[in-house]
């Protein structure tokens, strides 16, 4: 009975009479809210035709790289074409765009800026959504509450953080909890390409070990970090901070190396127009084949062309131990490719 | 009596049938959004019959999948002339992420039965498919001579 006359109360209330004489539809209705995201916008003369937007698309049909044809005044554009009949509005798209500014512009981005905090600290404590598997352990751990769970994510707040790291070590899954430093970000990849280059040049030097190697064998090597060390102190004046940056990277890096005998070559060319990024070219003077390692993929198609194995392709991979003296060394295991197995390797 | 006297009030009212011929059910819940009180299709005259018997417009959903190959079309002459239909979301139109290599989806949906009109979007907004309905309906409504006069 009492919640009839609640009703009955309610109809006699002012703010509902003056609804119901003027009913109208809200305009916050009507209007899309901030975050809501939009079909991609194409800012076509930024685009490198890179295909990172078609690869990168869920739905089949909604991306496609267009070129337009050559006229007088030169090669036509080459851009892509959102199919608003298939497009999902995702946002991948303007995600994996590489251009600065961007090609494809979709609402907000989902990358991270660093943001304020209060105590003087360089990291930044994220949470890999991809990795984490919400066990909440972190959550339970954190002595100051600053992690919480948000649209069922967990979500650390910069601002109560106090980076005592605690979540870091007590997080079951390896970088699934990350505490990134965030202002020297260039460095960190300086850092990262001396690391890829230095190894792989120390892998091609052992061309002997690489031209015997039997189709199911393995290499392995190990590397003191000394013989960067003082390279990588240059980069990064702080040790501790370079050897984390070193060790985080080795442990989930493969490298993909070519060898090239350049004796065994026949000058056949079949390569020169099959490599992606035109590395490859005869030069006619000396009667060779050149490639140009800078701008070479490691792609393996030069390998899967050449009729001769002039070309070889191997896997490496990396992991960051201590030896017996306590040293720590850099562990090297190579292999050959799986890629067309049944090619003879004499 | 309460039967004849809704018959009269939904006289003019554009009489709307969903059918979703095999989709995720995403653009189906946000038809439901609309019934919410939130959007209220209702107040511009729309009223969901489900019945494609008697009504004027026709909103589909879905890729076209095998059995409503044939579903659609029986759907499809059901429904008296002069008929508008009205595709809701991305898959009428191209089978969207359905449509992949080695999939079964017949779309699009105009290969079946004429579509006067589409939505895209993965889903559409609430909004967006009542500008649809509000587009195209009243015309439905004038040529049967019901229109509000």
């Amino acid at each position: 009975m009492s919640s009839f006359m609640g009703y009955i109360y309610d109809f006699a209330r002012k703010t509902w009479v003056n609804k119901f004489s003027n009913a109208h539809t809200h305009q916050r209705v009507v209007n899309k809210p901030k975050r809501f995201r939009e079909f991609p916008t194409v800012n076509k003369k930024y685009c490198i035709a890179c295909g990172a937007c078609t690869a990168s698309c869920p739905s089949p049909h909604a991306i496609l790289l267009v070129r337009d044809k050559d006229d007088d005044e030169g090669e036509g554009w080459t851009y892509p074409v959102i199919n608003e009949g298939a497009c999902i509005r995702c946002g991948f798209c303007a995600e994996v765009c590489p251009t600065d500014p961007k090609t494809l512009e979709c609402g907000e981005n989902h990358l991270y800026e660093p943001e304020f905090n209060i105590i003087p600290s360089k990291r930044q404590y994220i949470v890999d959504d991809y990795l984490c598997i919400r066990c909440k352990k972190c959550m339970r751990t954190c002595p100051v509450g600053a992690i919480s769970v948000v649209d069922d994510k967990m979500v650390v707040d910069p601002l109560k953080c106090i980076h005592c790291n605690e979540c870091v070590d007590v997080c079951p899954v390896e970088g699934a909890m990350k505490a990134v430093i965030v202002d020297n970000l260039q460095d960190q990849k300086d850092l990262i390409v001396l690391v890829v280059n230095f190894l792989e040049k120390f892998i091609e030097n052992k061309t002997d070990d690489l031209r015997s190697l039997k189709k199911d064998g393995l290499l392995q090597y190990e590397v003191p970090i000394t013989e960067i060390w003082d390279d990588a102190l240059k980069i990064i004046p702080d040790g501790e901070i370079a050897m984390e940056i070193i060790r985080k990277s080795i442990n989930r890096m493969k490298i993909r190396i070519i060898d090239w005998d350049s004796d065994k070559c026949k000058k056949c060319q079949l390569c020169v127009p099959e490599c992606p990024t035109g590395c490859i070219k005869f030069d006619e003077e000396n009667d060779t084949i050149v490639r140009d390692v800078e701008k070479c993929l490691r792609c393996s198609i030069c390998y899967q062309t050449c009729p001769f194995s002039v070309i070889k392709y191997f896997l490496a991979k990396f992991a960051f131990e201590e030896n017996e003296d306590g040293d720590e060394v850099i562990h090297i295991s190579v292999r050959n490719s799986n890629i067309c197995n049944d090619i003879v390797v004499d | 009596m309460l039967n004849t006297l809704k018959d009269i009030v939904r006289k003019s009212s554009i009489h709307v049938c969903i059918v979703n011929c095999g989709g995720c059910n995403g653009c189906d819940v946000e038809l439901v959004a609309l019934l919410s009180p939130r959007y209220d299709l209702e107040q511009y005259g729309i009223y969901v019959h489900n019945n494609p018997r008697e009504a004027d417009v026709l909103l589909l959903t879905g890729a076209v999948t095998e059995q409503w190959v044939t579903d659609l079309k029986k759907i499809y002459d059901k429904t008296p002339e002069p008929k508008i239909v009205v595709s809701v979301g991305n898959c009428p139109v191209s089978g969207c992420i359905f449509n992949q290599e080695g999939g079964k989806v017949y779309a699009p949906a105009s290969n079946f039965i004429p579509v006067d009109a589409s939505i895209p979007g993965c889903p559409p907004r609430p909004t967006e498919i009542l500008e649809a309905i509000l587009a195209v309906g009243p015309d439905a409504i004038a040529q049967r001579g019901r229109e509000d006069k």
